[in-house]
């Protein structure tokens, strides 16, 4: 690594400097959000402020134990979050999306963290607590796209499910052209990401890298990594949740209606 | 036990049908059904009617297992079908649902997707014979890569109608299949589901309002108290 200039508790007042503009500007043009811009601008620093006092402790004391349950925490919370996103729900969505999470993200979590970049020890929070954070924050939004669309297919395109399965169509084959469909649509931003990155912004893991200090080339390598690993998240936790989704919402039987909460 | 003994002579054993006994406890405003046991030998065609919410719809559901109830035994010739054979059963017993839904995209798409099935087995589609079947019910002016959603609703009910003609299933269950065509079509349609019934030979049984057909079908039903009573 090498040299980055540290920041001081002045140097975050004159940053609190170009919020009041912001808010100055929403106030002269009466707008009506500068409650709700120091509202979150006060979280924000709240947030970032709790976290940062925990990730410090955390990267002290460096127990597996403790890096462990602060991923499973993150994991909680981008479950949740991605729950709460979603129109449609369903009995059972958010164990769905907690099981599905936590399979795609370990899957190619574990790889990168062990395989490519070969941490040591394994649970290193300086690298395993951003990465994994950085995949549960983008596996979030696939999975979130991908069930919305899968419910929406469901429940606006109901009949055409059950003439497939008049038909002789098995549960699997019946929901297939919504279940791609959906699968499809969770992986279009990864897909984006990948297509634009570097020409309309450099991304904010090889922003960070290159302003801590690191070489241009190893912040595109690392980032690479990191784009192909959350391309994979995004692509199992899709492609899971659209499964276990349809395997509660189509039985034998046909739609399972009973199951609905909307 | 209901055992509907067709009037048609020539029976060679082809197709022998089972269904029930089927008990249901009812759900919203239909009732329970109890002792219905459904047992008819190919060619037969049986009509079921009833007065609205006596839960037609259901038994045809029922039937076809898209519906949970208790069903003593779904069999046709020596096979038997247990819940986890429901699609497998489904592919020979076959419902035509209410009010001809079609699946997004052409009009050969919708009668080629049954085809694609794994269920659907050695059965082949043939562009022929649904070119035929489409002018044979007045709708020869529509294509194949026509949008189906853009069909009339009684060009919908026929389009629905030829699917399951092309997909000739040992067992046809038809639930209100001429709703909103002229008295003329209607007639067209039930020569050709009968002549069906006959040339397959097949098992058809259709739930009916229009109470001209009753006297040509081999066996009438009403569905009524949960029970079906010979008509």
């Amino acid at each position: 690594m090498g040299h980055y200039i540290e920041l001081n508790a002045f140097d975050l007042f004159w940053a609190t400097g170009l919020i009041v503009i912001a808010s100055l500007i929403s106030i002269g043009l009466r707008l009506g959000i500068t409650k709700s811009l120091f509202l979150a601008a006060t979280r924000c620093v709240l947030q970032l402020g709790a976290i940062g006092l925990i990730l410090k402790k955390i990267f002290q004391i460096r127990s597996p134990y403790l890096v462990l349950a602060w991923l499973i925490i993150m994991l909680f919370f981008a479950a949740k979050e991605a729950v709460r996103r979603s129109k449609n729900k369903y009995k059972g969505i958010s164990q769905d999306a907690f099981l599905t999470m936590s399979v795609s993200s370990l899957i190619s979590g574990v790889l990168v963290t062990q395989i490519v970049i070969k941490i040591s020890p394994w649970y290193d929070p300086q690298y395993l607590i951003p990465i994994f954070g950085m995949i549960f924050g983008n596996s979030l939004n696939g999975i979130c796209l991908c069930l919305d669309k899968l419910l929406e297919y469901i429940r606006t395109r109901t009949k055409e499910i059950e003439v497939r399965l008049a038909f002789g169509a098995t549960r699997k084959e019946a929901i297939l052209p919504g279940a791609r469909d959906a699968v499809r649509t969770g992986l279009i931003p990864i897909i984006n990401n990948m297509s634009v990155a570097g020409l309309v912004s450099l991304p904010g893991m090889m922003t960070g890298q290159i302003v801590a200090g690191a070489s241009p080339l190893q912040a595109v390598c690392y980032q690479i990594v990191i784009m192909f690993m959350i391309a994979a998240a995004n692509a199992i936790g899709s492609m899971a949740i659209a499964t276990v989704a349809s395997r509660r919402l189509v039985s034998e039987y046909g739609l399972e209606t009973r199951e609905w909460d909307i | 036990m209901l055992d509907g003994q067709s009037r048609n002579t020539d029976v060679n054993g082809v197709v022998d049908f089972e269904c029930g006994p089927i008990e249901y406890e009812g759900a919203g405003n239909c009732v329970p059904f109890k002792d219905i046991h459904l047992k008819f030998k190919a060619p037969h065609l049986s009509i079921i009617t009833g007065p609205s919410g006596c839960g037609k719809t259901t038994l045809l559901k029922i039937i076809v297992g898209l519906k949970r109830a208790r069903v003593g035994i779904r069999r046709i010739n020596k096979k038997t079908y247990g819940e986890g054979d429901l699609s497998k059963w489904r592919s020979k017993c076959t419902l035509l649902l209410q009010d001809a839904p079609v699946i997004e995209g052409s009009v050969l798409n919708n009668l080629l997707f049954p085809f694609e099935f794994k269920n659907s087995n050695t059965r082949k589609f043939s562009r022929d014979r649904a070119r035929g079947l489409l002018n044979e019910f007045g709708l020869g002016h529509i294509k194949f890569d026509q949008d189906a959603n853009l069909l009339s609703g009684g060009e919908r009910h026929r389009l629905c109608l030829i699917r399951a003609l092309l997909w000739s299933p040992p067992v046809l269950l038809l639930d209100e299949p001429f709703t909103g065509l002229e008295p003329e079509l209607q007639n067209k349609c039930f020569d050709k589901v009968l002549e069906f019934s006959r040339i397959r030979p097949a098992i058809v049984i259709c739930v009916l309002h229009e109470r001209n057909f009753l006297k040509r079908a081999d066996s009438c039903w009403r569905l009524e108290d949960g029970t079906l009573h010979r008509a």
